[in-house]
């Protein structure tokens, strides 16, 4: 039964959205309009996922926990994540159930404005640095195809830097061309692919043929 | 070890040393390099512009993290300030959870200036749920939301009287650095409700959206920090866009002479190597 009913709940709730897309009416036999049913749903896979923030949460707490008692390697880290986490977490509550009080909803808006923005903007800046590493080390026109890539990459750069455009007018032309042609029917093509995958694996956990989501074998 | 060799293998921080100082020179010292402006932003501009502000409320999706925001955050900065030159009313909502924050940035500034909250723009705040969150907004945007950001009721904002549907938003726009983002709300909300639906994306998802741009389902398209650049340009007044855009347009030129420096280098050193 471990099995059978998580697999029956999956079959039964796919089946309910997927058959709201096609009929508006209501179920034989019930008074259950199926698209006021699959808005309802819908509405409890939101509460869902709010669930799993705080499970997230929770498992972060234990993981980072157990290295700060087992006093692991850089188990500081841990103790500035958790100590950040509970922080935010302390602001956010009480701003929550006092909307009015502006003193704590300044502290949360500036604690957001001068430590998370800031850090999080920092971490992705720093790709910049492996990227120009990696231009210089890596992209090596070693065949046709390298050689075709590591062009279209220049034109593009060359067409949307403002100074591509000052250098010759045409840059920009080219590299729409480039967005517009090729790399459109690449994406197009892409997308169909995954679509297509998508329903197939859809398909397969609603019939409950896939069951990796069940974890276990 | 011949100078192509070694320079195949130069010191990394010596890369990054030219990266840094040839990123700040121009953000110290503008040069004011010209900007021209893409088809796609005059998409949204004019949008905007033929918008009533007596009847049309627009839709602000903050959809992205503190890492996209470097290169999102001027557009949504911008946009919001077309409408409001316009006296345009707007409601902002968020599929991410740092989103509800930018938004209230944005708003706080304004209200600094005079603006109310609830009259000229609501913040409903953050929907956990992906796709089915958004799913769900689209369906019943009055019904997802109880409160907004602020705690206040939903029925007490007068932003939100007469937002009963979607389609009751005159223009919806997206700002969005990845997944949930713009494919969700073209499969959950613009394909169904048939919305006009606008996006302002990081430069590196540009070529990802050009299909759904191709084919009506987003109308008009901000690319990355230089559609904020651009949109600064309508709008006459050169904000944060525009000042960076030296800066990555040298960034720009650094990468390809790097790129062209490291393959001269890889193939002397190896014709040398062959003899």
């Amino acid at each position: 039964m471990r099995r059978e009913i998580p697999l029956a709940i999956t079959f039964v709730v796919g089946m309910t959205i997927l058959m709201s897309y096609f009929f508006a009416g209501t179920i034989p036999g019930t008074a259950w309009n199926l698209k006021n049913l699959a808005g309802d749903i819908t509405g409890w896979g939101v509460l869902v996922s709010a669930f799993a923030v705080l499970l997230a949460s929770v498992n972060l707490v234990r993981i980072h926990g157990a290295a700060i008692s087992r006093k692991r390697k850089g188990w500081y880290n841990s103790g500035i994540l958790i100590a950040t986490m509970v922080a935010f977490a302390l602001v956010g509550i009480l701003r929550k159930h006092n909307p009015a009080n502006t003193g704590i909803n300044d502290l949360f808006q500036n604690m957001f404005n001068n430590v998370l923005s800031p850090l999080g903007a920092a971490m992705f800046a720093l790709l910049a640095f492996y990227i120009a590493s990696a231009s210089y080390r890596a992209f090596r026109a070693r065949s046709l195809e390298a050689s075709i890539l590591l062009a279209a990459a220049v034109l593009v750069m060359l067409g949307r830097a403002p100074i591509g455009e000052l250098m010759w007018g045409q840059f920009p032309v080219i590299s729409k061309w480039l967005l517009d042609i090729p790399n459109m029917a690449g994406q197009r093509a892409i997308m169909i692919g995954a679509a297509i995958g998508g329903f197939a694996t859809s398909m397969r956990i609603l019939l409950g043929l896939e069951r990796g989501h069940l974890g276990g074998e | 070890m011949n100078i192509f060799n070694k320079l195949q293998n130069i010191d990394r921080r010596v890369i990054y040393a030219i990266l840094l100082v040839v990123l700040v020179i121009p953000l110290l010292r503008p040069i004011g390099i010209p900007l021209s402006v893409n088809e796609t932003t005059k998409t949204i501009y004019n949008i905007i512009e033929d918008l009533d502000p007596a009847t049309d409320v627009v839709l602000l999706s903050f959809d992205y993290s503190p890492g996209g925001s470097p290169d999102v955050h001027p557009q949504a900065v911008v946009i919001a300030e077309h409408l409001m030159r316009r006296g345009i009313k707007w409601v902002g909502v968020s599929f991410w959870d740092a989103g509800p924050m930018y938004a209230e940035q944005i708003m706080k500034y304004y209200e600094a200036q005079g603006a109310m909250y609830g009259v000229d723009f609501v913040n409903l705040g953050y929907m956990a749920g992906g796709e089915t969150a958004i799913k769900n907004f689209g369906d019943n945007p009055r019904g997802a939301f109880s409160n907004d950001f602020r705690g206040n009721s939903i029925d007490s904002l007068p932003v939100m009287a007469g937002i009963n549907n979607i389609t009751d938003f005159a223009y919806t726009i997206d700002f969005v650095s990845g997944n949930p983002g713009f494919q969700e709300w073209v499969r959950q909300v613009q394909g169904p409700h048939g919305i006009k639906y606008g996006v302002g994306i990081v430069t590196v998802s540009v070529p990802q959206v050009m299909p759904f741009l191709q084919a009506g389902q987003v109308q008009g398209l901000l690319q990355g920090l230089r559609g904020a650049a651009e949109y600064e340009m309508l709008l006459g007044s050169p904000g944060a866009g525009a000042a960076k855009m030296d800066a990555q347009s040298m960034g720009h030129m650094v990468i390809i002479l790097f790129i062209l420096v490291g393959n001269v280098a890889f193939f002397m050193d190896k014709k040398k190597d062959k003899k």
